[in-house]
């Protein structure tokens, strides 16, 4: 037997056999990538119909917010722009007016509308220095009322009324301003003088609740030896901060000096034309300068 | 296949896109829009909704009344106020109770034709015992006027730091000009022919003057002045002129003796009958 020596086949039947092993080989691969790549392209293919799907979810949604934007932009609903920025600006004025409100104690009057009218505050001040307020509750009706009213009773709120009330609420108020800041700044006065300048006093100041008499002993030098001289201040006009009448006198039995009694008519001038606290300022800044005089 | 991945990656690049445009920050129109449906669906949906809009309102206008009865009762018309606060370090190591703010003010408005603008700072000091408030420092700007007289008023409420006077004489002020322009043009309207205003209404002088009596003339000076206390007064003044012969004739110095005549005639008659009478005085014999 002879075996046929050709390239195709060597080795006879096993040859055969390897070459038809290598084809079935090849043809299982083959049909296997065909496999794989037929999945694979499978897989794609889905893949790329699911893509397109979201895609063209996508591209809708964008389409939707367009539209959405330009209607807006075209006012489509013009009730309901206009609703909110008129809140914005209604809550904006609001505080303004809110602010503006408070804002008017600074002119002397301020207040609040109640259900039975208006209750309105006063504000007092003396040189730059805002002190107490008050208020009085009014009732709008036929006769005009005072409901309530914090006004101390020694201011004549009786009095006021009947001449103002009924006829001119504002000429009313103007002039209860008048008496309660004329009021604040004496009662100013006389605090300033009992805390800031104790010193100068040999006893206690003595003064009424309306603060518009005031009678107190005092020395122009509070550690030296000076003569002390007896001040009664009286303000006649409740409507002012400065005494009507002043009485300066010397506490003693021999007569004055001339130059003590020069003294003694300057301090009552000083007395009628400036703040209390005022005067005794300008005794201690006399005093500091004889000191200074001493010291040289 | 490879036309199929490139479809893929070209589908993925498209999607990646969109996702970013439609994540991208809401235009205000888009915001508007979303804010207007979500307003709308909750009012639809809660009844009380339109009630607090409503609140909104008339709580508004009970404070705009509030503000027109203050600004008639004050004659002051605030429109813009701000405030700002600061607190001030405490440099004193001595009194740690003490503490100071300071406070800035803004206030803008008008009392009738006069404009102002306020800046002032007030210092808030609280210590133990007490609370106190000082104005600490106090701008007046106002618009420039024909009224020379409330330059010198400005600068002393500043001197001072008179806040509430400068309110008071300001509102006091304005009222006596305007008394007075109604005073002077009532007058103009009454006897148009003798009265004059050469300034106009709004100004201090009124000419009475006669056709029928040339050469006489009366000229009254009505100021309207502010004192040391601030407090506001009118004064008059009467400047009568006459032709030199008159003035000869004049042997009870009637003349001479006018302007305070004049005086005690408003002090008896007040400011409306003195004038009248003067005016009259001119104008009798005239058959008008």
């Amino acid at each position: 037997m002879e075996w046929a020596n050709d390239g195709k086949s060597r080795g006879g039947v096993l040859a055969h056999l390897e070459r038809l092993e290598i084809q079935v080989n090849r043809s299982r691969k083959n049909s296997e990538d065909l496999q794989r790549a037929q999945a694979v392209e499978g897989t794609l293919r889905t893949k790329i119909h699911k893509l397109r799907c979201l895609r063209d979810e996508l591209r809708a949604e964008a389409k939707q917010r367009q539209a959405r934007v330009k209607a807006s932009a075209a006012n489509v609903e013009p009730d309901q722009t206009l609703e909110i920025s008129e809140q914005e600006v209604a809550e904006r004025r609001r505080e303004n007016v809110k602010a503006i409100l408070r804002a008017y104690r600074f002119t002397g009057l301020s207040g609040k509308l109640t259900s039975r009218g208006v209750c309105v505050c006063i504000s007092t001040a003396f040189e730059g220095n805002l002190l107490d307020s008050y208020f009085v509750d009014l009732v709008i009706q036929k006769p005009l009322r005072i409901h309530h009213h914090s006004i101390p009773v020694f201011i004549p709120l009786e009095e006021i009324s009947a001449k103002y009330l009924q006829t001119n609420i504002q000429h009313f108020l103007f002039c209860l301003c008048e008496y309660l800041n004329a009021y604040a700044g004496r009662k100013y006065q006389a605090d300033r003088l009992q805390s800031d300048f104790a010193a100068f006093l040999a006893g206690p100041l003595r003064r009424n609740s309306l603060c518009n008499l005031l009678s107190f002993t005092y020395k122009v030098e509070p550690r030296g030896q000076s003569v002390p001289f007896c001040a009664r201040l009286l303000y006649k006009d409740l409507t002012t901060t400065l005494p009507t009448d002043v009485t300066v006198t010397y506490e003693g039995t021999d007569a004055l000096s001339p130059s003590l009694e020069e003294q003694r008519a300057s301090h009552e001038n000083l007395f009628f034309s400036k703040p209390l606290h005022q005067v005794f300022t300008s005794f201690a800044r006399k005093g500091e300068k004889l000191d200074m005089s001493l010291v040289s | 296949m490879d036309a199929q991945q490139a479809e893929v990656r070209a589908l993925e690049a498209e999607i990646a896109a969109l996702r970013r445009a439609c994540e991208e920050p809401r235009t205000a129109g888009e915001d508007n829009w979303r804010a207007q449906k979500s307003l709308r669906e909750m009012y639809q949906s809660d009844s009380e909704g339109w009630a607090s809009s409503k609140d909104l309102r008339s709580h508004l206008g009970h404070l705009e009344s509030e503000l027109l009865f203050l600004s008639t009762l004050t004659g002051i018309s605030i429109r813009n106020y701000s405030m700002k606060t600061e607190v001030l370090r405490n440099t004193e190591k001595t009194e740690k109770s003490i503490t100071k703010v300071l406070q800035r003010h803004r206030l803008s408005g008008n009392c009738q034709m006069i404009t102002f603008q306020l800046e002032f700072q007030i210092l808030e000091i609280q210590n133990k015992e007490s609370l106190s408030s000082v104005i600490t420092d106090l701008n007046i700007i106002m618009e420039p006027t024909e009224y020379s007289e409330l330059s010198e008023f400005v600068s002393r409420a500043e001197e001072r730091r008179d806040l509430l006077m400068f309110f008071r004489s300001l509102h006091f002020f304005v009222e006596w000009c305007e008394y007075r322009k109604r005073t002077f043009e009532h007058f103009k309207e009454k006897y148009p022919e003798v009265v004059q205003l050469p300034e106009g209404a709004a100004s201090s002088c009124m000419v009475v003057r006669s056709a029928r009596r040339p050469g006489f003339e009366l000229v009254i000076v009505w100021r309207v002045q502010m004192d040391e206390e601030g407090k506001v007064l009118p004064k008059l003044d009467l400047l009568p002129k006459a032709p030199q012969q008159a003035l000869e004739l004049d042997r009870n110095r009637v003349l001479e003796t006018a302007p305070l005549s004049f005086r005690a005639l408003l002090g008896v008659l007040g400011i409306e009958a003195a004038l009248e009478s003067l005016i009259k005085s001119l104008c009798t014999a005239d058959p008008s």
